[in-house]
This record gives C-alpha cells, sequence and structure tokens, in this order.
C-alpha cells in the first residue's frame, strides 16, 4: 500500500517548520546517523525522505531502503534531520548527540498537517481559510482509476452528479474547473454523436494522480475568477522521491456481463394479447368491409408485426380460423426471442483491460519522472471498441540554487471503432417474438415486402431501385465509424528566487488535440441503399440515381489548440516570528480555438481513392419523386471554429499571526473577448476574504483529546460566463440551395444589459481531530447566493419571437448546505486496523427571483428550467394532479379549477411542483478493514430526497405513420406493468394503469398519453443506495517480495456497482441499477 | 538578504509584460459562422431566410373551407382542427388555440425581420443610397404583405361602412426587445399598407434579385388583391392590367399532363412527379411558402373537394389521386417539390382581373380572362371557353376557377369572407357527417380566427384584445 512518492512541494514546506527549541553545540567532523523508521503500526516505511538542515538550509538527503532503514551523513550536532513521508506528519530533529534515530512516523490522513494545492500556489491546510476537500492516491487505490467521472463519486461532501454544492446557473456552465497540475484544462473534444465540439474532462494518466483537491468555497476559488462559480478541482500528478530508481507496474482486468432490462418489458405473450386487442376493439373488422378493410391495411404495412399481420391474413381469408390461433400461439410462446438473439449473436460481453508502467528517479537537483498507460476496451456492440496509450514526461531540474525549471509533456493517443448499426434499433420495427437468426441457422431478414406500403415496394421493381431489405446480423459489421485522436499538453515552468521569500514564476502550457472520424458506409448496406434510392429522381422515364450507388465516406476532422501564459511573483516572510505573510499577483492570458471540418465523399473507392462528383446543388432543392428524400449543404461539407480569449489579473494575501489567527483575501478581475464590445461589463472584480482561528494553538486549550479545532469562515464572489450569450445582435449565416445567395437569420437580438453571473460564497467550517486523530472530520455550512444570474425569458410572438426564449441577467438562485465529513479510525492495532468514513452532504435550492412565466401550459412541464416558479427549486419536476381512471378506464387529472378531466388542462395553475431532480441528501460510507496483507474495504453511495420522472410506462405511445398519413398507437415492447391495465369497468378501483386506446377508437387523443405521462403518480422517488465499488486486496508478504526484487506487491479484485437499491423497480432501472456490475482483477508492483 | 542581479532584470520583463497584454485588440476578435450585421449584404441576407422571412400557414383557414382533408385521428388528435373542420359553433377555440399558432408567430417573425431591415438600411455601410433605399422597398413590400394576412386571418374582412370601428392585429414597427405596438382598426392596417406600398413602390424594379425579393410585378399584383379585398374595383383593375405588363406568363398544366400521362393516370402507383411550382415557376411574382419550407408533398383534399374541379383540370389530376388508407378514402397529393402557397402568382392576378371587368359589367371581356386561364388547365379535348351575360354568372365561374387554382392558400378564405358580406354571393357551407347535414352560415363567427394563447398571454409591450369571442 505504501507508495513511494515525495513531494517536491512537500519539500519546500519543511522549512517552515525549524525547531529551534533545544540548539546545541556545533562539532566541525563529518559523522553518520542512521536508524529505522516505522508508521504507528512499527511496520517499516519505504521510501521516506530523511534531509539534512542546516542554518535554514537543506544539504542533503536520503531515502529509507525497503526494510525502512536509513543512513545519513551530517557535519554538526546541530544539524537537524528532517523525516517526511507522503501522507505522514513530517517529524523533526536536531541530531545532537544521537547517532541512531529512529522515527515512528503519524499518519496525517485523518489529520490537517496537509497542503492544499489551488494551483496557483500551495498553502498548508492549517493556514487556509477556504473550503477543501482532498483526496488522496491512499483512497483512490480502493478503486480502478478508469475515468476521472467516477472517481469523485462519493469522495467528496457535496459533490454529487458532476456538480458541486449544486447548480449555481440557469444558462452558464455548471461543471467545475478542472485544472492539471496548475493549469486549467478544458478538454474540448469532437462528439461524433452530437456533431459537435464539447467540453470534456481532461485526459490523463489515471494512475499518476497524487491527489485530488475540491475547491468548493469563494476563498478556494476567487482566484480562478470568472470560471470559479461551480468550484475547482485541481489534480496533482506523482513526483519521484530520492533514491534509487523507482519502477511501478500495474495491470486491471475488468469484466462486465452484456445485461439488457428485459425482465421489466412486456414478453411476446402480452405482446400478442395487445395486439388482439387491438383487433378485437377495431370496429372495421366487424362489418362485411372487414375483408376489404384487412387488406388495405396489409397493403399498406400500417403495422408491420407478425401478431397483426396474421391476424389481418384471416380476416382477408388467407388463412384460417385455426392457422391463425396457432399461428398466434407459436408467437405468444416465444418469451423474449428477440432480445435473447441479440445477446447471443450482436452484442459480447463488456471487457477492459488497462496497463500501467511508470518510473521515476530523483536526485538532489534534478527530479524525473515518466509514465505509460495503454488501455484496450472492448464495448457490449461487437465492433465498438478502442485502444489509447498515454505517455506522461515530467522533469524538474534545479539549474542554480536560484532558478528551476519544470517541463511536462503528455500525450495521448486514441484510437477507436464505433459500430453504427444497433440491432436494438434495426431500422424496422420488432416485436419479442421476433429472431435475428432463422430455424435453419440463417440470418433473418427483414423484408422490404413487409414494411413498406404495396405502391412503394412496386417502385423497387418498377423504377428498379435497390434492394431495401435488412439483414440485422450483416448489417452488423457494416458502416463502422473510427476515431483517431491525438492530444498533447506540454508546459514549461521557469521559478526564479530572487530572495528566499521572493521568487518569480512563468510558465507557459500549450495544448494541441485532433480528432480524426471517419465513417464508410458501404454500399452493401441498408443505410447506403435507402440513400441512394431516396435521392433517386425519374427523367424521361429513366431513373436517374442523383446519389451514385456506392460507398458513402464521410470524414470530420477535429482540431483544438489552447495555450495559458501566467507570470506571477510569490511573497512568503515572516516577521518577527509571529507575523507570517503570504501574497502573490499575477497575470494570465489564455486562448482556447477549436476547428471542425466536415466532408462527405460519394460513391468512394477507399482504394484508389476516387469518388464521383454529385449535383448536390440540385439535390438540395428536392428531386426526390419516391420517398422524398432531403439533401441538406451539410450533407456534402460544412465548417466550424470557435476561438475564446481571456486575459486575467490576479492577486491574493494571507496573513497569519502567531498560526493563531488568519486573514486571506482575494482579487480577481477577468475579461474576454465572449462580451465584445460591451467590455464596460468586464471590470468588475471578483473577490474573496477569509478569516481562520486555529483555536487548538491558544494556550487555554488544554482538553487532552483535542488534537485539533479550527474556525474558519469566508465570504466573496465567484463568477460564470455562458459562452454563447452576447450582448450585440448577432445573425448567422448560410448557402440559400433554393434561390442561392447567403441567406441569414438573426439569432440573438441586441440584449446590452448582459454581463458576468456574480455567486456570493458565505462558508463556515470547523475542522476538528480527537482523540490521538483517531476521529476527525469537517463541519461546513455554506450558503450560495447567486444573483445576475442568466435567465430566460419568452420571446414576444408580436415582437416576431414567439418560438425562442432570450437571457437576461434577473435570475437570482441560493443554494444553502451543510456538508459533514468524519472519519474514524476504529481498530488500529499491528495486525488489524478498521477504518470509516462518512460523507454527508445536504443541499437546498431554491429559485428566489425570476421574472419569467411559462407562455404556453406544456412549456412548463417540456422545459422547466427554462420557467422556474419562484421558491421551488431550480431543476423541478412540474405534473398534473392525477385524479385516477375513469369509469372508462381513462387517465384523468384535476385542472386549475379542480374539476377532474381527461383532456390537458390549459391553464399553469393546474401544473404543480412534482419535487427536484437533485438529491436533497448525498453522501457516502465507506469502510477499510485491513487483517494482516489482507484489506477490505467498500463504499456505499446514498442519495435521497430528489425525484425522477419515470419515463418507462407501461401504456403505448403515439407516433406518425407515413403510410397512415396520420398519428398512430405505437403498439411496441413496453413496461410489462400494462399487463396490470384497466380492462373492465370497475378495474378503475385497483389500477392507475389507462385501458388501451388504440388509433382507430372515438377515445383516441394526444391528451390522454400526455395527461398520463405528466402526472404526478409518474413523477417516483429516486432515492437510492448503491454499493458503488468493494475491494479485497492482498499484498504479498515482503520476504516472499524481496526474492524476485520486488519492494511491494498487491493483488486486488473490486465489484463495481454490486447493487443498487431504490424505491421502485422503474426508478432502479431509470438510475441503471438492473446494469451488471463490472468484476475488476488488479495487480499491482513496485520495484 | 541577498539578491541576484539577472533576477531583478526578470523583474521588469515580468512588468512590462503585465501591461503590454492589456492591449484591447487581443479581445476584439469576433466568432465565426455568425456575425454583428453591419453591411446591407449583412441584411440583405435576412430576405434570402425562407423559414424565417417568407412563411405563411394559414391551416386553420384552410380547415374551415374544408379544403384540406383531415383524418380521424387528426382531428381527434388537434381540438382545434377539429372544431374548425366540423364548424363547431360551440367550441371555444380561444381555449383550444392554446399554445402558438404558426400563422401569427411566423407572421411576426417576417414582420420584425423587415423592421429590422427598414430600421437598420439606411445606415448600413457598403453600399450606395439607391441600393439601401431597394432593400428597405423589399422589406416594406413583405411587411405590407405579412399584415395583409395576419388582418384577413384574425380580424374582420375589410367593409368601407365600418371598417374604421373593427378592431384589427397588432402593428409592430420596430424590432427591438421591448418594442412598443398599438391594435389597430381594419381600415388603420389597410392604411398602413397602402402607406408602405407607396413608400417602396418608387424604389422597386421589374427584375429583383430572387423570386424572394418583391419586384414591381409583386407590388402592382399585391396592389390589386389589396384594392380587391377592399371592393375597390377600379383600382383593382388598374393594378391588375400593371401587374399583367410586368409578367403575364401561364404555365400550361395541359402540357405538364401529357408529359406526365402514364403516373397521373396508373391509378393505384403513388409515385410523386416533380412539381413545377417552386421558385422559379413561371406564374410567380413573388414566392412565399405555405406552412412548410422545405420540399415536400401537399396536404390531400377530399373526394368531394376533387370533384368541385372542372372535368379535365390536368393541373388537378397531377395534384392529387384517389386512394383508400384503413378506413378512409380520400385524394392524397402526387406531386412533390416546393409550393407557392403565400406568395403571388399570375393566375390570381388574370382572376382579380376578370372579377373586377365582370364587377363593372364586361362579362365577355371578364371572361376572356378566365378562359386565359383555363386554356392552361383543362385538357383540350374537354376544354369549351365559357360564357356569361350575368355579374352572377361570371362571378360563380371566377370564383370556381380561383377557389380551385388558389386552394391550400388564404386567398379561397379571404374572398369567402369577402362574398360572405355581399348577399347574392353569401354562401352556407354544409357537409353530411355520420348521416347529420352540419353546415357553416355566411355570418358565423368562425370566419374570424382567435389570437393564439402565447401572443395574447406574452403580449410584451401592448395589448392584444380577441376579435371573436370563442
Amino acid at each position: 500500500m505504501k507508495k513511494i512518492v515525495a513531494f517536491s512541494i512537500f519539500m519546500i514546506f519543511i522549512l517552515f517548520n525549524i525547531d529551534k527549541a533545544d540548539a546545541q553545540n556545533n562539532t566541525k567532523s563529518e559523522f553518520t546517523v542512521s536508524g529505522i523508521v516505522t508508521d504507528e503500526d512499527q511496520l517499516p516505511i519505504i521510501g521516506a525522505v530523511i534531509s539534512v538542515k542546516r542554518d535554514g538550509k537543506i544539504t542533503g538527503g536520503t531515502t529509507t531502503d525497503s526494510d525502512g532503514h536509513y543512513t545519513i551523513n551530517a557535519r554538526s550536532e546541530s544539524d537537524s534531520l528532517i523525516f517526511s513521508y507522503l501522507g505522514y506528519i513530517p517529524r523533526n530533529y536536531i541530531i545532537g548527540g544521537r547517532r541512531v534515530l529512529n522515527v515512528e512516523m503519524r499518519s496525517s490522513i485523518t489529520g490537517l498537517d496537509e497542503v492544499v494545492v489551488t494551483g496557483y500556489q500551495t498553502i498548508s491546510k492549517e493556514r487556509a481559510t477556504g473550503s477543501f476537500s482532498k483526496v488522496t492516491s491512499g483512497t483512490l487505490d480502493k478503486q480502478r482509476l478508469s475515468d476521472l467521472n467516477t472517481l469523485l463519486e462519493g469522495q467528496v461532501a457535496g459533490f454529487t452528479g458532476g456538480l458541486l454544492r449544486g447548480t449555481t446557473s440557469m444558462y452558464g456552465t455548471t461543471q467545475p474547473l478542472y485544472v492539471v497540475d496548475g493549469f486549467p484544462i478544458e478538454n474540448v473534444r469532437y462528439d461524433a454523436y452530437t456533431g459537435n465540439a464539447t467540453e470534456g474532462l481532461p485526459e490523463l494518466n489515471m494512475e499518476d494522480i497524487e491527489s485530488i483537491t475540491v475547491l468548493k468555497d469563494a476563498a478556494a476559488t476567487s482566484i480562478y475568477g470568472a470560471r470559479a462559480a461551480n468550484g475547482v478541482v485541481v489534480i496533482i500528478t506523482k513526483k519521484a522521491s530520492k533514491g534509487k530508481v523507482q519502477v511501478s507496474f500495474s495491470s486491471t482486468f475488468t469484466f462486465s456481463p452484456y445485461s439488457y432490462y428485459k425482465d421489466g418489458l412486456t414478453n411476446s405473450g402480452d405482446i400478442i394479447d395487445i395486439e388482439r386487442e387491438w383487433a378485437s376493439n377495431n370496429k372495421s373488422l366487424q362489418g362485411t368491409d372487414a375483408p376489404a378493410y384487412a387488406q388495405r391495411m396489409l397493403d399498406s404495412n400500417i403495422y408491420p408485426t407478425q401478431g397483426i399481420t396474421s391476424i389481418l391474413n384471416y380476416y382477408t381469408g388467407k388463412i384460417s380460423e385455426t392457422e391463425l390461433e396457432q399461428k398466434l400461439n407459436t408467437l405468444s410462446a416465444q418469451g423474449y426471442s428477440y432480445y435473447n438473439d441479440v445477446e447471443k449473436y450482436a452484442k459480447r460481453n463488456p471487457f477492459y483491460q488497462q496497463y500501467n508502467l511508470s518510473v521515476g528517479k530523483t536526485t538532489d537537483n534534478n527530479m524525473f519522472k515518466a509514465s505509460i498507460t495503454y488501455r484496450d476496451n472492448k464495448q457490449a456492440d461487437r465492433y465498438t471498441d478502442d485502444q489509447s496509450i498515454g505517455v506522461n514526461i515530467t522533469n524538474n531540474l534545479e539549474v542554480t540554487k536560484w532558478l528551476k525549471l519544470d517541463i511536462g509533456t503528455y500525450n495521448y493517443y486514441q484510437k477507436q471503432n464505433k459500430q453504427s448499426y444497433d440491432a436494438l434499433s434495426p431500422g424496422y420495427k420488432y416485436m419479442p417474438y421476433d429472431v435475428l437468426k432463422n430455424t435453419d441457422g440463417s440470418n433473418y431478414t427483414s423484408l422490404a415486402s413487409s414494411r413498406l406500403t404495396k405502391d412503394n415496394y412496386a417502385l423497387i421493381s418498377d423504377y428498379g431501385l435497390y434492394n431495401m431489405d435488412i439483414t440485422p446480423l450483416n448489417e452488423l459489421g457494416l458502416n463502422r465509424a473510427k476515431t483517431n485522436s491525438f492530444q498533447n499538453r506540454t508546459y514549461g515552468r521557469l521559478n526564479i528566487a530572487f530572495a528566499e521569500w521572493l521568487n518569480f514564476s512563468s510558465m507557459f502550457q500549450y495544448e494541441y488535440g485532433s480528432d480524426q472520424y471517419s465513417k464508410l458506409s458501404t454500399k452493401d448496406s441498408y443505410a447506403v441503399r435507402s440513400r441512394v434510392n431516396n435521392m433517386a429522381s425519374r427523367t424521361n422515364n429513366t431513373t436517374v440515381f442523383n446519389i451514385p450507388y456506392g460507398n458513402i465516406y464521410n470524414t470530420v476532422d477535429f482540431y483544438s489548440k489552447a495555450y495559458t501564459l501566467r507570470q506571477q511573483l510569490n511573497f512568503d516572510k515572516t516577521f518577527g516570528q509571529k507575523h507570517q505573510v503570504t501574497a502573490l499577483i499575477g497575470n494570465e492570458v489564455r486562448e482556447n480555438k477549436y476547428e471542425i471540418s466536415n466532408n462527405t465523399l460519394f460513391n468512394y473507392d477507399p482504394d484508389i481513392l476516387s469518388y464521383t462528383l454529385i449535383d448536390a446543388a440540385t439535390l438540395a432543392k428536392g428531386v426526390s419523386p419516391f420517398w422524398g428524400g432531403t439533401f441538406y449543404s451539410s450533407d456534402i461539407a460544412s465548417r466550424s471554429e470557435v476561438t475564446n480569449r481571456f486575459v486575467s489579473y490576479y492577486g491574493n494575501a494571507a496573513y497569519s499571526y502567531d498560526d493563531k489567527y488568519l486573514f486571506t483575501g482575494s482579487l480577481r478581475w477577468d475579461r474576454s473577448n465572449l462580451w465584445g464590445t460591451a467590455s464596460k461589463y468586464q471590470n468588475k472584480p471578483i473577490w474573496s476574504t477569509g478569516l481562520g482561528w486555529n483555536i487548538d494553538k491558544e494556550s487555554f486549550m488544554t482538553i487532552g483529546w483535542i488534537d485539533r479545532l479550527k474556525l474558519r469562515t469566508s465570504y466573496g464572489i465567484g463568477g460564470n460566463i455562458a459562452k454563447d450569450k452576447a450582448p450585440y445582435m448577432v445573425a448567422y449565416y448560410s448557402t440559400n440551395a433554393n434561390v442561392g445567395g447567403t441567406q441569414g437569420s438573426i439569432s440573438s437580438r441586441p440584449n446590452p444589459s448582459l454581463s458576468w453571473e456574480k455567486t456570493t460564497t458565505t462558508n463556515i467550517g470547523i475542522d476538528f481531530a480527537l482523540f490521538k486523530n483517531r476521529l476527525s472530520g469537517t463541519i461546513e455550512y455554506y450558503n450560495k447566493y447567486g444573483k445576475d444570474l442568466l435567465s430566460s425569458t419568452m420571446g414576444v410572438p408580436t415582437e416576431g419571437f414567439g418560438y425562442s426564449t432570450y437571457q437576461i441577467n434577473n435570475g437570482e438562485m441560493r443554494n444553502r448546505g451543510v456538508e459533514i465529513t468524519l472519519s474514524g479510525d476504529i481498530i488500529r492495532t499491528k495486525d488489524f486496523t478498521l477504518n470509516s468514513t462518512l460523507i454527508y452532504g445536504y443541499n437546498k435550492n431554491k429559485v428566489t427571483y425570476v421574472n419569467v412565466e411559462a407562455p404556453v401550459y406544456y412549456l412548463q412541464i417540456d422545459y422547466p428550467t427554462a420557467y422556474p416558479r419562484i421558491g421551488n427549486p431550480y431543476q423541478a419536476i412540474y405534473a398534473y394532479k392525477w385524479a385516477g381512471l375513469s369509469a372508462d378506464g381513462l387517465p384523468q387529472v384535476y385542472n386549475e379549477k379542480g374539476d377532474v378531466v381527461s383532456s390537458v388542462p390549459t391553464s399553469l395553475d393546474a401544473i404543480v411542483y412534482a419535487g427536484t431532480t437533485v438529491p436533497v441528501h448525498s453522501g457516502s460510507f465507506s469502510s477499510n478493514i485491513r487483517y494482516k496483507d489482507f484489506d477490505l474495504s467498500f463504499m456505499l453511495i446514498y442519495e435521497t430526497g430528489h425525484k425522477m420522472r419515470n419515463t418507462f410506462l407501461p401504456t403505448l405511445g403515439t407516433s406518425y405513420s407515413s403510410a397512415a398519413y396520420s398519428y398512430i398507437t405505437n403498439i411496441t415492447a413496453t413496461n410489462k406493468d400494462i399487463v396490470n391495465r384497466w380492462r373492465t369497468p370497475g378495474d378503475e378501483a385497483h389500477t392507475n394503469i389507462p385501458r388501451i386506446i388504440f388509433a382507430e377508437s372515438p377515445f383516441y387523443s394526444s391528451d390522454l398519453y400526455s395527461i398520463y405521462a405528466n402526472a404526478d403518480i409518474n413523477v417516483i422517488d429516486a432515492a437510492n443506495l448503491r454499493l458503488s465499488n468493494i475491494s479485497l486486496s492482498y499484498s504479498i508478504p515482503r520476504n516472499i517480495c524481496q526474492k524476485v526484487f520486488l519492494r511491494n506487491a498487491r493483488l486486488q479484485f473490486n465489484i463495481e456497482n454490486l447493487f443498487t437499491l431504490a424505491k421502485s423497480d422503474e426508478a432502479k432501472y431509470l438510475l441503471g441499477g438492473y446494469n451488471s456490475p463490472n468484476y475488476v482483477w488488479g495487480l499491482y508492483l513496485n520495484f | 538578504m541577498k539578491t541576484n542581479i539577472f533576477p531583478i532584470k526578470l523583474l521588469f520583463v515580468f512588468v512590462l509584460s503585465l501591461s503590454f497584454t492589456a492591449c484591447n485588440d487581443y479581445l476584439d476578435i469576433l466568432p465565426k459562422g455568425e456575425r454583428i450585421p453591419t453591411t446591407l449584404s449583412d441584411f440583405e441576407a435576412l430576405l434570402r431566410d425562407e423559414y424565417g422571412t417568407h412563411r405563411l400557414d394559414a391551416s386553420n383557414a384552410i380547415n374551415l373551407l374544408n379544403d384540406r382533408y383531415q383524418t380521424i385521428a387528426n382531428l381527434n388528435y388537434y381540438p382545434l382542427t377539429k372544431a374548425n373542420y366540423m364548424w363547431d359553433e360551440n367550441a371555444n377555440r380561444i381555449e383550444l388555440n392554446n399554445s402558438d399558432e404558426t400563422m401569427y408567430y411566423a407572421s411576426y417573425a417576417s414582420i420584425s425581420t423587415c423592421n429590422l431591415i427598414i430600421e437598420h438600411a439606411p445606415t448600413a455601410t457598403e453600399s450606395t443610397d439607391a441600393e439601401r433605399n431597394e432593400v428597405i422597398a423589399y422589406a416594406k413590400v413583405l411587411r405590407a404583405i405579412n399584415y395583409f394576412y395576419l388582418v384577413n386571418f384574425y380580424a374582420e374582412t375589410y367593409q368601407e361602412n365600418n371598417a374604421a370601428t373593427k378592431n384589427a392585429v397588432p402593428l409592430i414597427t420596430n424590432a427591438n426587445i421591448g418594442a412598443s405596438y398599438q391594435q389597430l382598426t381594419v381600415k388603420g392596417i389597410y392604411d398602413f399598407i397602402l402607406n408602405d406600398m407607396q413608400e417602396a413602390l418608387p424604389f422597386l424594379k421589374s427584375e429583383s434579385p430572387t423570386p424572394l425579393h418583391p419586384n414591381l410585378g409583386t407590388a402592382y399584383a399585391f396592389y390589386a388583391r389589396v384594392y380587391l379585398q377592399m371592393s375597390n374595383y377600379t383600382k383593382a383593375l388598374e393594378y391588375a392590367n400593371l401587374a399583367l405588363a410586368e409578367n403575364g406568363q401561364l404555365y400550361d398544366w395541359t402540357t405538364y399532363y401529357s408529359e406526365n400521362k402514364t403516373q397521373i393516370e396508373t391509378p393505384d402507383s403513388y409515385t410523386t412527379t416533380a412539381s413545377p411550382t417552386g421558385h422559379y415557376y413561371i406564374e410567380n411574382y413573388y414566392f412565399r411558402h405555405g406552412a412548410s419550407s422545405y420540399s415536400s408533398t401537399e396536404n390531400p383534399i377530399s373526394v368531394e373537394r376533387k370533384a368541385k374541379f372542372e372535368d379535365g383540370d390536368a393541373r388537378a389530376a397531377a395534384r392529387w389521386k384517389v386512394r383508400t388508407v384503413g378506413t378512409e378514402t380520400y385524394c392524397v397529393s402526387t406531386t412533390r417539390g416546393f409550393f407557392n402557397a403565400g406568395g403571388i402568382t399570375t393566375t390570381e392576378v388574370y382572376l382579380i382581373k376578370a372579377e373586377c371587368l365582370a364587377r363593372s359589367g364586361k362579362y365577355s371581356e371578364a371572361m376572356n380572362e378566365l378562359n386565359k386561364v383555363r386554356e392552361k388547365r383543362i385538357l383540350s379535348e374537354k376544354y369549351v371557353p365559357l360564357t356569361a351575360s350575368t355579374e352572377e354568372k361570371a362571378i360563380e365561374y371566377i370564383r370556381r376557377t380561383k377557389d380551385n387554382e388558389l386552394i391550400l392558400t388564404i386567398i379561397p378564405f379571404a374572398d369567402a369572407r369577402r362574398y360572405n358580406t355581399e348577399t347574392k354571393y353569401a354562401r352556407t357551407l354544409s357537409k353530411v357527417v355520420d348521416g347529420q347535414t352540419i353546415s357553416l352560415s355566411p355570418a358565423s363567427h368562425m370566419w374570424t380566427m382567435p389570437f393564439p394563447m402565447g401572443a395574447i398571454k406574452n403580449p410584451g409591450n401592448g395589448t392584444i384584445i380577441q376579435n371573436v369571442s370563442k
């Protein structure tokens, strides 16, 4: 478990810990001091750093070997030895007459002698007044380090769902800012799914993470200025400790069985039952016209399923009643045949591999570290996988006494394959009784004749169009998308010490990223055949294929570039032994830029790289007489480019008196090009101030069991921006395909009062450690008040903007909360330890002011965040009040007058608040149990107090059918609860599930689905408890390790997301609780 | 404290660079792909935005006339459609029109664009005065056209004796957020329309850059339409003649028929043929989309409605074919492309001219104009020139052709409202539904459409009063 790491920053810090109490006489001769460094359990600490300090300067150092033993040269008995090891409280000894010095170090994991790294500076937690939460590599060891997103889950109070302390903005960014080794990173990448550039989490070798510090309040974050209102996550990577070369290797294998929640779905029997009901309720199948009607329905394939087709065949007389019954019974008995086939033939069990190798060495004036991480992920889709390699190299060089140079580079290469065809949406309507393999073992084909209307189908042969059959299992491997990504991040940092108390640092980071996406749609695929047919036309009685039949090749090139330049002057001096002042001022310039270009080639030959020119201008005008294909200019090419620039000035200062009383202040100005002409709004500074009191340092504090006690409070303003809003009139332009020239439309009207959003945070916190640091924790209260938040205002229809909303700075919103972190070493003996951590976060969000009301009732339900109601949380769910089923089995709700209705109430007064989607209470409970070489740990994550809209409804929706020229009931697999629906009068007394109203029924109306789906009975409790991780590790005994030159070795087995408990099956399903767990095997070696 | 000389120099560099980066130019870069409009062509481009500026969705007028066929499922799905289509006088359409209505929203969006151009074009850069005046003139004509549609949908039809007292629609002439407006009278809106036209006319040319830019022909044709709606037949005739002098071409649908004969005549084949009626249709003065602004097929019509076309109407035969879907039989669209459902064509002007002539007793001249259109529509084997000896007969023939030619546009609705004010031409619509005869009287309140709730409840800087009780 012991990581052989020391922190350079840590080393600097040691400077302040000189114990001057017992100075002794000097002697001039050199001598050696040796000893063993152990932890509280008397186990040797490997790689602890021992430095010799003379006259306030470090003059030499060494590290402990694998037995925890060290030997070091000293010249004077007044020299002191400083023992440090990450996660432990450093210790200082004046050598005096001692030649053997055995040291027992105390763990600081539960203590407060940590440092806090804000990215701009490193300060001792003891001197901080802000709210910080720190997660160290020791804690992260318990889990698989696969992605940053899940890493912090349950680790930080107040951090839930990727958001810190709730939502603080309505339209701006809500994610915290991520900072790696001092540089903010907005990893903008191409998202092939949306076709847009999206801001993601930074890419890095996860095993390199030394610590993650989450900055929560204004005092902690205001140094980050206009982007800090959502909190800041600061990641620091590992450094090598002094001594011999350190090599670490690890590998993990993760297996996740394929799972699909078919048990919650209607099976074949349920579906046949519904299809029979469709027939028996259909008046048109009852008269003498029934055969003709049935034949027309068959011809137009409005319901292209085996069940309804068989029923209609019976009505036309093609099959007898016995044959029909036989057929329906056979189908009925198929269970989940389609889903089983999908699992068997179209999916696989995801499997993820990860390897990491790192090498590091630190000498007196150089520190080197390199790591390489390789990942190979195979996803459930058989042709979806990715491989990546990340190489991280850092070197810190002390050029002279006063000049330090750090350089680092991170290179990441990733290759992804993405299957574009999914058997679960195969391009035709399937039912649970359908198959992917025929009984003879051949692949099932959905025939065009079974889906298309009779006359559309006739076109294929009449006009020589391409076949429209779909064979799902053949399609799986076709049209795969590939993405090759490369990212580089390189930084240099120069640190010049003018004096011991004044230094200047200048740093520059350049980031480059490229994503090259390509998708070759082969001519065999249904997608190409369908596209070619859809764009064909007739000229002089011959069919013209305006898109030539052949491969279609789509490529997207995405480039991102960013640089950050920062210059900073740091001051740190103690006056008269008690007055300690630290300050910094600096300036930062940042630019982010990205470009996307998208191109499509038709009839592409991947071997000779040729393609056919098409007449896009004509196609865009609409030429197809057959199935009405549409062609847009972006189907040929599109480009976009964005550049953002920021210039900032900042400074902060901290004063502490006798380490007891702390005062901090911070100020920052930000300006950016995002606000273009309206620079008058850019001059508002972002600032904070904080106070702290280390009560335990007071002389009156003589209570023995209190080791630490600190009270701190802070107040300040954080900013936030919405990048896509501007104060001036903006129009966007494109080419008009119909009449030529450039067409433009106004995307935003002049809105001259736009400015930064401002969030004021008050934070009060208590840090404590009791009973020899056995119980430690933090209790915090915060009140974040967002003012001038961008909130939406509905465009005025008469002003011509009735469909759009625009944003003005007039929203106000409050987040109040309490956060508690408690950590206890319940048992602490040599062989057996048990410690537990409880994290609790309470967050209450309330919109205190907006000047908007939903102009139309359904917007309140569909876009609740666009029309917040004062007094309710921002992320609210609004619903109709459910009034039970009618005597006819129709859903009913209360309207604004309290009347029971079966139609959509159109008054806003009928729409009630039904809960918030953000957990009010969240947190985790984790425990770590060590017995000798075994380590068992687990983490339970809980969230309560929030709601979700049930979208997995036991009812049938409505979809538009081009064959029927109207909306029809979408008969398809749905929530299995539909079997408990209303069927006969009286059922309304014991079920809330409405009867099925088919499109052919006189009751049919769009309102029925709307009121049921949006009723408060379908707003369900989202409270959940999840065993997010359980791990068992075994550290191979030291004597075995030594035989194979290992410093230590560990085997670990994890299960991720073993179970989820939720209030209902629907909630569990929607929370992903039915997904199968991940099983992880890991091996960790240190040489 | 020992200090080094070299680092002190660096300190100067640091201070210098601090002041250097303060340079404002660094932050003055603007986003790409979008732009703050400044040049005249930046503003002119707004006139090429078909979705934003050139759409007319008069669906509910078309539903009221039963010109479009609605399936039972659609009627169940859209209660407002059902109320209009089934002439349900008890239905509270104000409540049913409970959200947005494209007629209102798209028309005012177009007006806003016109207002923006009228306000900003005078100071637009990179242009001459003549160019600026021309762009402003386009915007004024388009604004007038929008107000004409709005007033003929949401307010009572123009009648000389009461136009000054009847409330009409909001008049807004500014594109700023929070711009104030006033709901004028019918006369007020017509006066505004005529004023806009008068101001625009001197700067228009016979040729405009695209069919989306009104030319002189558009202005004359629109004048003819406005004066006809005001029952000012002399003025209407005068402008109709001016318009036809600019463009009098008629498209020959009988040729189209013979070119696509096989497809048109094969009973069960619903493959569409390319419609010639797009942006560059030779009859266009000005092109404006109907409800959809993309290439599509037209709305279906009922079998009864198709029967109202003349025997041998090639255009109708090419456009719809009877089809049974499920339990319902109606005529589905068989041409695909763009349809000028909101612009102005020569056909309409010929028929305006015909009516004006008939109104002044020149029946044979009126029939001549009508026959010019019919000749290009009715297959030669069925074509017989029409004659009339009374105004009523002449109007009957003209109206039949106009209703059919301009089906699925707002014009037959506007005409019906105009005729409804004249006893001899007022018509009661009737049909049989499930054995019951239902009807819509010329005096019904349903001929005026209610404003959508979205506009009433979010009125902005002004107030809007409904012109109809339900």
